[in-house]
């Protein structure tokens, strides 16, 4: 994995982005999808009706440039390592969930997300040996 | 949860996984031979109509049932990816690795289930 780009183009910087930019664009499809829910509707299924919400939009706007981020990252860091990263968002998904959407975390789903943040400690290890090795 | 929507779940975890290794493979590709390369483009076309399918679905998941209980799912694709990414993108696997994956999987199972 040699000639890593440093500053703003370095792809653990930009894999911060990705992440926030995830938390982001599930909110905004969940303020899409519920605002536009009608479960009565035999095209509901496949999510078209969401696209009436402007949230649904700015939500795809936000995974397009997301989308693009991710695909600068997997030039340069390993499918397997940064996707086991990438679920950082397992964490801060539901943690955003509860502080703004106000939906409820059980204590069975608050021992998950802890489990979830001590796989991500352990992954990340290979991680910053990998950062060593370039 | 219903037989239809645990087989939409089931799709869009396919779709999910295998466009991920289709980015991969089309960023791969992307180094060694260029953007314009032929291949690059069709994977990379391939992987976007792939995500493209698993994000409607996804829209169609997140109307019925709440994000943080639908979302986690998206979870159990991480055992699948590490595995499939070593068979065939022969990307090395590590104990630390193996392990921490497993818990993250365990983690997000958790959640999902409560």
């Amino acid at each position: 994995m040699p000639n890593r780009p440093t500053g703003f183009a370095n792809p653990w910087f930009q894999f911060v982005l990705n992440i926030l930019g995830v938390v982001v664009y599930e909110l905004l499809l969940k303020a899409g999808a519920s605002a536009t829910a009608n479960p009565a509707s035999n095209w509901s299924w496949i999510g078209i009706t969401a696209l009436a919400s402007p949230f649904t939009w700015l939500a795809i706007l936000v995974i397009v440039v997301d989308l693009v981020i991710w695909l600068y990252i997997l030039r340069y860091i390993p499918l397997s390592i940064a996707f086991a990263l990438s679920r950082t968002v397992d964490v801060l998904v539901p943690i955003s969930c509860w502080l703004i959407l106000k939906e409820a975390i059980s204590p069975l789903r608050w021992c998950g997300i802890a489990l979830v943040i001590i796989g991500l400690v352990i992954v990340a290890k290979p991680a910053a040996e990998l950062e060593e090795r370039l | 949860m219903t037989s239809l929507s645990l087989f939409l779940i089931l799709v869009w975890l396919a779709a999910f996984v295998s466009g991920q290794l289709l980015f991969k493979r089309a960023m791969e590709s992307s180094r060694a031979a260029g953007f314009r390369n032929r291949r690059t483009i069709t994977t990379l076309s391939i992987g976007i109509v792939v995500m493209t399918i698993s994000f409607l679905l996804n829209l169609g998941l997140l109307q019925r049932f709440d994000l943080s209980y639908v979302y986690p799912f998206q979870g159990s694709s991480i055992i699948i990816i590490t595995l499939l990414a070593a068979v065939l993108l022969k990307e090395r696997l590590t104990p630390r690795l193996i392990l921490g994956t497993l818990l993250i999987t365990g983690g997000v199972v958790l959640v999902s289930m409560s």
